[in-house]
């Protein structure tokens, strides 16, 4: 791509969710998902491929239904209440069509279709955004609004996303997107806590970006986009390897791992609402996604010498130094006992 | 529920099922997303008729051009597709399909 091209989509595509983050205008906030939206397209499409032309379609697609679903409940608050306030929109239906627009640009479960397939076509870094940056706005707007939000409708919703999540990933084989099913289900478990804590929901966020981040960079730098890859990916770079299972149970939310700190809040918080059969649920249902975690980190890991291996083997490439990545890992699997300063701070 | 008001919000749901049923050609569904960007610019041009305040221009004016750069996001990627795909049917965009 033009660098100069590539300097604008790349600076619009920061600038947009900081527009939506700062403002206090629907109007401006509707901008700035706008903006993002631009922005990113070219970015999904820059391989002539069918399949990037197609993800780009699904995905432009879904985000214009849902910025002028989200600009029609806006409207309908305005005309109800009669100011543009984000933190004022009082009004029932619109709050709910909110809901489902902002749900929707996030790929919740009952609007998550466009999420597996658009990940499937992109690039490793562009399922990295995707499922981080752009994440930020939608919530970011879903947090300002969870005074006028319905309990018991995100509480469905979340359950609906960490079930999906969860069953959804189990037949997957192409890793990009068993991480869209892992993506879903962490929103899932976003979205359950955004009406009683969103300091909770701003913790599992920030720990959920962590997790993915070094999964998905892993996943660039051992070059592995399906299971069968996986397999003999230990070639390439061993100790990273190992360390992608840690990883994986951090994601999956094993006790001493990172993972664990937002799943045993969410849970206390729950259960202190009285809410003991939903946070139960939610306990089981995560399950669902330890066994695909578990799956990736048997073929790649728990399955390497001494045992005899009958499949043939990788070209030993040289070894690409990435710096960031020993950082990444240790945030991503060591974080938990800094549980009670996060307490404090937030 | 004004009759202004009910004449937007029809224009808005109309075009909204027929973006979600019509599942033909790429085309008619950018059409019916315009449809509904102009049901949301006209019923922000007249939020000043139902608030009775003065009239302030701006917010019709961004969702204009806003809609208008969609717009000619969504064209561009028909003639993307149109080199990969058949245009005319949008069921045969499968090739990610689960």
């Amino acid at each position: 791509m033009n660098p100069h091209a590539n300097m604008i989509i790349m600076s619009s595509l920061i600038l947009g969710p900081m527009i939506t983050i700062t403002s206090n205008h629907w109007i401006m906030a509707w901008v700035g998902l706008e903006i993002n939206m631009l922005a990113i397209i070219p970015l999904i499409a820059k391989q002539h491929h069918p399949r990037a032309i197609e993800a780009s379609i699904k995905y432009f697609l879904t985000q214009a239904a849902a910025s002028s679903l989200l600009l029609f409940s806006i409207i309908n608050n305005v005309w109800n209440t009669g100011q543009f306030d984000i933190t004022q929109s009082t009004n029932t239906m619109s709050s709910t069509m909110m809901t489902a627009a902002l749900t929707m640009k996030l790929g919740l479960a009952p609007f998550h279709y466009w999420l597996p397939e658009t990940l499937q076509g992109t690039t490793t870094m562009m399922t990295l955004i995707l499922t981080t940056w752009q994440k930020l706005a939608p919530l970011t707007l879903l947090m300002m609004i969870n005074q006028s939000l319905n309990t018991s409708l995100l509480v469905t919703l979340s359950l609906l996303s960490m079930m999906i999540g969860g069953w959804g990933g189990l037949n997957q084989t192409q890793l990009r997107k068993i991480m869209a099913f892992s993506s879903i289900a962490h929103l899932g478990w976003m979205t359950m806590i955004l009406t009683l804590s969103t300091k909770l929901t701003l913790l599992t966020f920030y720990t959920y970006i962590t997790l993915t981040t070094t999964m998905l960079l892993t996943i660039k730098l051992l070059e592995t986009n399906k299971m069968s890859t996986a397999m003999t990916s230990w070639t390439k770079s061993p100790m990273l390897n190992a360390m992608m299972m840690l990883n994986l149970m951090s994601l999956a939310g094993l006790p001493p791992l990172t993972g664990f700190m937002p799943k045993w809040l969410i849970l206390q918080e729950l259960t202190k609402n009285h809410m003991t059969i939903i946070a139960t649920t939610s306990a089981i249902l995560s399950l669902l996604s330890l066994f695909f975690y578990i799956r990736i980190a048997y073929y790649s890991t728990i399955t390497l010498p001494p045992n005899m291996t009958n499949y043939s083997q990788q070209w030993r490439h040289k070894n690409q130094q990435k710096p960031y990545l020993p950082l990444m890992i240790i945030t991503s699997s060591m974080l938990t006992p800094i549980m009670p300063t996060f307490m404090m701070i937030m | 529920m004004t009759p202004l008001h009910l004449s937007y919000f029809m224009a808005f749901i109309i075009s909204m099922t027929g973006f979600m049923l019509h599942r033909t050609s790429l085309i008619s569904t950018l059409l019916c997303l315009e449809a509904m960007m102009l049901s949301l610019f006209i019923a922000t041009s007249l939020c000043p008729i139902q608030l009775q305040t003065t009239s302030f221009m701006l917010n019709p004016m961004l969702i204009l051009t806003f809609s208008a750069c969609e717009a000619s996001l969504g064209l561009s990627l028909l003639v993307a597709s149109s080199r990969t795909h058949n245009p005319n049917n949008l069921q045969n965009l499968n090739l990610l399909q689960c």
